[in-house]
């Protein structure tokens, strides 16, 4: 009996010990539905769209509603457009998106990129990275940068000035279009580009409208003006990513749709529409926010930077400098782009009224920045210009002061300790290349 | 165990019984002659017995055939008299062995309970099926101390959340450890959405009938449970099943029935006298106003007149008039100023009270049992029906068990059983969501008939309620905003379909009482099919949605253990254990969302013209090796020694495996010292008895998976609207997951000290059983927050630390026992507090669920689960005396920037702080059972005080103006807030708090949460109950029928429902009440019969 009393326990013991490793090791720690490396061509999508929604949501959302082509008017969106709900909680989605969904992935893909010899991937990837730093700088000015992105290893990155910043965003741009300007490598972007399909020509495009756009924040009036000549020829051309339908919908279609009555048209840009008797673009825009929003729509283009923006970079930046003629006919073109773009009828009988058309000797910039506030309608970068144009002279909703740029987010403040609660007054601290 | 079923069986056993033939008389006394009153007296083999009186006599009528009589009492040995031939019997009852009754414990090891060195309490059968809970966690209520339970929400079939001793774990789950007949067995709550939305989920203990438990016991402290190691931190719900029993041939067949009523408790105070509009002017459904800020109704009258100044316009979609020229809103026309209009004076309609129906529950069950001298089973059957207070929900559940054992020799047995249960849910949507049955409800104005002129019985039936003919919706925002309640009920239900195995296989041989092996297999199966549908014009999901889930768990757990005990000496008495446990736990949840439904009336994926899908996989195993020593002296002293070394999966590195990276170890050691043995002369005290233990436990991550950075499919928004999801456009899409993986991770390790004492006077009739503890957690590994420009948002990190402490009361007394009345009554008290001493680096805070307005955090400095969110400016804040996340010192400072929108309102203290503490201060259970004759009664108070809850449901309504609170304060005087101006002076700035109060930073979806913060304390009467025992007769061996209510009775002072409430459900953020769904009272009448 003794006997058989050891030999259980010994087999049983071996037994256990021998599958132990098996048991505890093997594979049972490893995620079965989520891989530990994926190529670029899995990333390239979802960070490009990670970038196309931030802009064409809190972005557009915060810059348009401050800027009055919006107003908020329900529930927690009175509080913001009162600016009193402008908590740093508030800009926690916008700021989460950009450095955890979009830049931190772009260097994580970047890697991979360079890794496999992909310059047309890597080059899409510095300029993409140029266009998302510039929009983010441009509402927040110092952020980190360079001792952001290493995990635990930095938990509290520095901030950098926002004139670095500029510097990374221009020489990102100058090596994204040499990447695209040389050999492709072994894989070149197709279906996985949702911007231009592996379009790189269109790319570099872009990659001279991004330019253009800073030069412009910088009052480099000469050179924002040659860029933008270097950029789109046609609204085809358009840096934008299109959403497909109601299921995978544009950002203002889904907050009409689930945020219904919170947000709606503003009467400021209503009344400068007005007054210009812009009545055709006015119809496609001044519509209640719901899903039946016929420029909302669900197969949203999100632009995130175009061909009529371009043309009032040339219109201001050639009226600045002198050439009128250049001036006008690029005013023109971009109000003809925007009537496009609204689907709205009657260019020719708007343009034809003296306060919209003076010729080009009478034009003002006043009028060319209208024409831009009310061409770019939804788009963030016109924040940017009320900034630094004061066009049009917006009444601000409470206090004495428009907010001049954004709070950081409330998880910077408690998580990074470069960053102490308070440090920003969002009515007077205005950004760099705004002061 | 076996002592106090016949206890209870003599309680209801009847004096004179009818079909008796033969009556015996005697006396019960001590060896001293002194008569013992209350001493129990049974014919042995029966359920026929008596109590003695105050002299100790009885008389009891019994079957001309017994043979013997069984004579106990507490604390004397029990005696057996043979009565046949005789009718008067005078028995002597010897001082016995005072608790020879054996207690289990961890791994099901019975062990005599005075030589435990740690808290166990047991709470029996009667109990449990008394309370009339459906729910094996809710009849645990106030039945031991150091445990808490919540149940989260009043919709049938809805979950419970238990605690023993607090909490344990900072971000683990901390509901304690489920051991049915010795194997671990599963009691997850699956959720299919985010924690504050979706629908209700059952906790899977409720998956066991209630009527198929013969104990449960209660393991508290880590000295108990360091048998079963990391799992069994959080403490152990040991619960032993009903067998057949054994000796003698026994056939029984028990029959019981019963049928309970549910109705709500109760509701936050809402206002009736505003109606729907802006500015004290009114604004009617087709203008989509959100709320109730319009004129008193009772200046508004019906107008049916299409050319009434105010008459409606149609905006956008939102229709005014139905094509007949109707008015489509308001079968009684619309509204206009009084006297404008055709007279008829606008109805102010019950949107609430009357929605809300009857749930009737219907339970039946049987059992049959039976047993020889080798081999008993026990099987049995149940059927639940329940429908909800809410029309269109409904809990069905089913059971099978069967039970049996073999003893084929003195040295052999073995033993299985097997539960299959099959449970059906159908729930409606809660909390924040669009479809949430009380965000739609609750903010519908007075004016506006969500039932549209139909009774709410009829309403539930009648699609023009609540869908126009296009099917748009109908409801106050003009078909925008929130579902009608009604709509909801009928076209946003979820439907969870349960299957559930579980059960165990064990074997037992003994080679002598110094080796003995055992083992036992374990195995819990479980699928929960989950289906959620939107319909077409779902104002969460416009374009309709399907959404499918469905979560397999299953769970293997064995044990191998070696035993033995015997005495070494006449003094010392020594028992070993040493065992080896293998675990698995392997869970996986698919999931199917179909969108864009193409036709309404058809709620199946098939119709959905887009999917995503997923799937998301949970799986660990651990393995232990343990050894237990016990040394017993004189019964006086008993020193227990425990050891185990684990090994668990969630410490493995994928990419670089090293097995003794997964490995750890911990100690445990308790005494126990009877010193009333020790003593000569106790007087009135019984027994007596000191226990101490030390014991440490240490655990894994809290989730597999953690030491690895793994790309994940995102889904790409920001809060304000529906997410999308890869695929889009055909692409697929992925990115690193915001969680970054940590290969460092080592075990974190949890100590603990207890004291307690078991004191008992008067022969045990009065007993006082006290613990205090002590839990140190240090290397707690925590979901830390990173900031995101770190380029993630959180990392696992062994950086958490926390200290628990409490302290226990029981207190048992039978203050009254004679022959005719008995009274048994019993308090037990659980105070504990677990503060959160420190997080990772530089994090002062952790989230664990809630919002961003208020959540429920760990704070630095704070009891777990802090609430926290936005706070009133006070006058210190900013100074030497404002410690960080609390609320400073000193009055609130009143907004004095005239050009402000929140002019003489209270300032906003631009940090959040901690504004609430959701633990309770501590927890009463007064448990009282009565019997007399035939009848016995009994009632449990259940008193919590305080515990906050964050009440975003009057936050919330605040905004719209449909709290009665609105309703007060729009019309007050105008009078400065408490508080100072920012120069130190007393505020002299006279405001109303009407719409622009409450719509500021200072009300609903304001910044500021702390106003909302309500001491969500109570004292009820948790269970009351009255039945009385048929006696048996020659076909029944007797039976009961009663009546008992649960939650009859509550007082709190939350405004709101029923604050025994979770939005979160049954995890760890608790604390928050945001439109769920109010708790129920129920009434439940009961027959039972035995044959």
């Amino acid at each position: 009996m003794k006997n058989i009393t050891k030999f259980c326990l010994m087999f049983l013991m071996v037994f256990t010990f021998a599958s132990c490793e098996n048991f505890i090791g093997g594979d049972i720690n490893k995620d079965p539905n989520n891989p530990t490396s994926v190529p670029v061509s899995a990333q390239m999508p979802a960070l490009t769209i990670a970038l196309a929604d931030n802009y064409g949501g809190m972005f557009s959302r915060f810059c348009s509603m401050l800027t009055q082509q919006v107003e908020g008017v329900a529930r927690q969106w009175t509080s913001f457009n009162q600016y009193t709900g402008l908590a740093p909680n508030r800009f926690d989605s916008a700021w989460n998106n950009h450095y955890e969904n979009t830049v931190n992935e772009i260097k994580i893909a970047r890697t991979t990129a360079v890794d496999g010899g992909l310059n047309y991937y890597v080059g899409i990837l510095d300029i993409t990275e140029a266009f998302a730093l510039m929009m983010a700088t441009d509402v927040w000015d110092d952020m980190p940068y360079s001792e952001a992105f290493n995990g635990i290893a930095t938990s509290s990155p520095a901030f950098d000035s926002q004139a670095s910043i500029y510097d990374v965003i221009y020489t990102r741009l100058d090596s994204g279009l040499s990447s695209l300007a040389g050999a492709p490598g072994p894989a070149t972007p197709g279906g996985d580009d949702v911007i231009y399909g592996g379009n790189t020509a269109l790319w570099a495009k872009a990659a001279h409208a991004i330019k253009a756009r800073g030069l412009l924040h910088q009052d480099n009036y000469s050179g924002a003006m040659a860029e933008a000549e270097m950029s789109f020829d046609s609204p085809s051309e358009n840096m934008a990513f299109q959403y497909p339908d109601a299921n995978n919908a544009g950002g203002w279609y889904r907050f009409n749709r689930d945020r219904t009555g919170d947000i709606e048209f503003h009467p400021t840009l209503r009344g400068i529409m007005t007054a210009l008797q812009d009545t055709n673009r006015l119809k496609e825009i001044d519509q209640i926010f719901i899903t039946d929003h016929t420029y909302m729509v669900p197969d949203f283009n999100q632009e995130l930077i175009t061909y009529r923006e371009m043309q009032f970079v040339i219109a201001e930046c050639a009226f600045r400098t002198g050439d009128s003629e250049k001036a006008h006919a690029a005013y023109l073109e971009g109000i003809k782009a925007s009537f496009g773009r609204m689907g709205a009828a009657g260019y020719d009988e708007y343009i034809a009224q003296s306060d919209v058309d003076p010729g080009a000797g009478n034009l003002t910039l006043e009028q060319i920045m209208t024409q831009k506030y009310i061409a770019m309608f939804l788009q963030p970068e016109v924040y940017s210009d009320y900034r630094r144009t004061n066009i049009p002279e917006l009444e601000p909703v409470s206090g004495s002061n428009v907010p001049v740029r954004w709070d950081y987010s409330s998880n910077e403040y408690l998580f990074n300790s470069n960053l102490t609660e308070g440090s920003v007054n969002m009515f007077t601290d205005r950004v760099g290349w705004n002061r | 165990m076996k002592k106090v079923t016949l206890l209870f069986a003599m309680f209801f056993v009847c004096v004179g019984m009818t079909f008796a033939q033969k009556t015996v008389t005697g006396t019960v006394a001590d060896n001293e002659g002194i008569p013992i009153i209350g001493a129990n007296v049974l014919v042995k083999g029966t359920v026929t017995g008596t109590i003695t009186d105050i002299d100790g006599n009885f008389s009891l009528e019994v079957p001309s055939d017994a043979q013997m009589l069984v004579v106990s009492y507490t604390g004397f040995g029990t005696q057996e008299v043979d009565i046949s031939g005789v009718s008067n019997v005078n028995v002597v009852l010897a001082d016995g062995v005072v608790l020879s009754e054996a207690v289990v414990t961890a791994l099901g090891i019975k062990r005599d309970e005075k030589a435990l060195g740690y808290a166990v309490q047991e709470v029996n059968a009667e109990d449990i099926t008394r309370s009339g809970a459906t729910n094996p966690v809710d009849a645990l209520v106030g039945k031991s101390s150091g445990i808490q339970v919540t149940r989260s929400s009043g919709s049938v079939g809805g979950g419970s959340r238990i605690l023993i001793r607090g909490v344990t774990s900072m971000v683990g789950d901390n509901q304690p450890l489920i051991v049915i007949d010795g194997v671990r067995t599963n009691n997850d709550t699956n959720l299919s959405q985010g924690s504050t939305s979706g629908t209700s989920a059952s906790n899977r203990l409720m998956d066991l009938n209630p009527e198929d438990i013969e104990s449960v016991n209660i393991l508290k402290g880590a000295a108990a449970t360091a048998l079963y190691g990391t799992a069994g931190a959080t403490g152990v719900v040991l619960i032993t099943t009903k067998k057949g029993a054994t000796g003698g041939d026994s056939f029984d067949i028990n029959f019981s029935s019963s049928v309970g009523f549910d109705q709500i408790t109760q509701m936050i105070d809402l206002q009736d006298t505003y109606a729907q509009g802006s500015g004290g002017a009114y604004r009617g459904p087709y203008t989509g106003a959100s709320g109730s800020w319009g004129p008193l109704v009772s200046e508004l009258e019906y107008s049916t007149d299409p050319n009434h100044p105010d008459a409606p316009v149609a905006t956008g979609s939102r229709i005014a008039f139905n094509p007949d020229g109707s008015y489509a809103w308001d079968k009684n026309g619309f509204l206009v100023p009084k006297g404008t209009g055709n007279g008829q004076a606008a109805n102010v309609y019950n949107n609430v009270d009357d929605f809300f129906q009857t749930g009737v529950s219907l339970n039946n069950s049987l059992a049959i049992s039976g047993g020889g001298e080798t081999a008993t089973f026990r099987l049995s059957l149940s059927d639940l029906r329940a429908s909800g207070v809410v029309p269109n929900e409904s809990y069905d559940r089913k059971t099978v068990k069967l039970a049996s054992t073999l003893t084929p020799t003195d040295k052999f047995s073995m033993g299985g059983s097997v539960n299959y249960t099959r449970a059906d849910n159908v729930r409606v949507q809660q909390g924040s969501n669009t479809s949430g049955l009380l965000l739609g409800m609750l903010r519908t104005p007075v004016s506006f008939d969500n039932a549209n002129g139909f009774s709410a019985a009829d309403a539930v039936d009648e699609v023009s309620s609540y869908q126009f003919a296009n099917f748009n919706q109908r409801n106050y925002r003009g078909g925008g905003g929130y579902d009608n309640p009604y709509w909801v009920i009928n076209n946003a239900l979820g439907y969870d379909n349960v299957d559930r195995v579980f059960g165990n296989v064990k074997a037992d041989y003994r080679f002598s009482d110094w080796i003995g092996f055992g083992i036992n297999l374990g195995y819990d199966m479980a699928s929960d099919r989950r289906k959620q549908d939107f319909e077409i014009g779902s104002r969460t999901n416009a374009s309709g949605a399907i959404l499918i889930d469905e979560f397999a768990t299953k769970i293997l757990d064995n044990n191998f253990n070696i035993t033995g005990n015997g005495y070494l000496n006449d003094d010392i008495n020594l028992s070993y254990l040493l065992g080896a446990n293998t675990f698995s736990y392997k869970y996986n949840q698919s999931n199917v969302d179909g969108f864009g439904l193409t036709f309404p009336g058809f709620l199946d994926i098939s119709n959905a013209t887009s999917l995503t899908s997923f799937s998301n996989a949970f799986n660990y195993n651990t393995l232990g090796f343990f050894g237990q020593v016990e040394a017993g002296w004189r019964s006086m002293a008993y020193l227990t020694l425990s050891a185990r070394q684990d090994y668990d999966s969630r410490l493995g590195d994928p990419t670089n495996f090293d097995l003794s990276k997964t490995g750890f170890f911990y100690p445990s050691a308790s005494l126990a010292l009877v010193f009333s043995e020790m003593m000569n002369n106790t007087g009135p005290l019984s027994f007596g008895k000191l226990r101490m233990s030390w014991a440490q436990v240490g655990s894994g991550p809290p989730n597999p998976y953690s030491t690895a950075s793994v790309f994940v499919s995102p889904s790409i928004g920001d809060g304000w609207g529906d997410n999308i999801g890869f695929p889009i456009s055909g692409v697929s899409g992925f990115d690193q997951s915001s969680l970054l993986g940590n290969n460092e991770l080592t075990p974190e390790l949890s100590t603990t000290i207890e004291l307690g004492a078991d004191l008992r006077f008067l022969r045990d009739r009065l007993g006082l059983d006290v613990t205090v503890y002590k839990t140190n957690t240090k290397d707690a590994i925590l979901n830390a927050s990173l900031a995101p420009s770190t380029g993630y948002n959180n990392v696992w990190l062994n950086s958490g630390e926390m200290t628990s402490r409490g302290i226990e009361l029981t207190l048992n007394a039978n203050p009254v026992q004679t022959s005719k009345f008995n009274w048994n009554t019993q308090v037990n008290f659980t105070k504990s507090e677990s503060i959160v001493d420190k997080l990772a680096p530089g994090i002062e805070r952790l989230f664990l669920a809630g919002f961003s307005t208020a959540g429920t955090y760990l704070v630095e400095g704070n009891q777990y689960g802090a609430i926290f969110g936005g706070a009133y400016l006070r006058q210190e804040a900013g100074t030497d005396t404002d410690t960080s996340l609390n609320i400073p010192g000193g009055p609130v400072v009143i907004n004095d920037d005239p050009d402000s929108a929140e002019y003489g309102f209270e300032a906003t203290d631009p940090t959040q702080r901690a504004i609430g503490n959701p633990n309770p201060d501590f927890i009463i259970g007064w448990n009282n059972t009565f019997s007399f004759g035939n009848f016995s009664a009994n009632f449990l108070l259940d008193w919590r005080e305080g515990g906050d809850l964050w009440n975003g449901t009057a936050w919330a309504l605040s905004f719209f103006g449909r709290s009665q609170l609105t309703a007060d304060t729009r019309v007050e005087t105008p009078t400065p807030i408490e508080g100072v101006l920012s120069d130190g002076s007393p505020n002299n700035i006279p405001v109303v708090r009407d719409q622009s109060y409450w719509q500021s930073s200072l009300g609903g979806f304001g910044f500021v949460g702390e106003q909302f913060v309500q001491d969500g304390g109570w004292v009820r009467l948790r269970e009351v109950g009255l039945s009385y025992r048929i006696p048996s007769v020659e076909w029944m061996k007797g039976g009961s029928i009663g009546v008992s209510g649960r939650n009859l009775w509550l007082k709190t002072d939350y405004d709101g429902i029923d604050p025994e409430t979770s939005l979160t459900g049954t995890g760890n953020g608790q604390g928050f009440d945001y439109f769920n769904m109010p708790a129920t009272k129920s009434v439940i009448v009961k027959l039972s019969l035995n044959f």
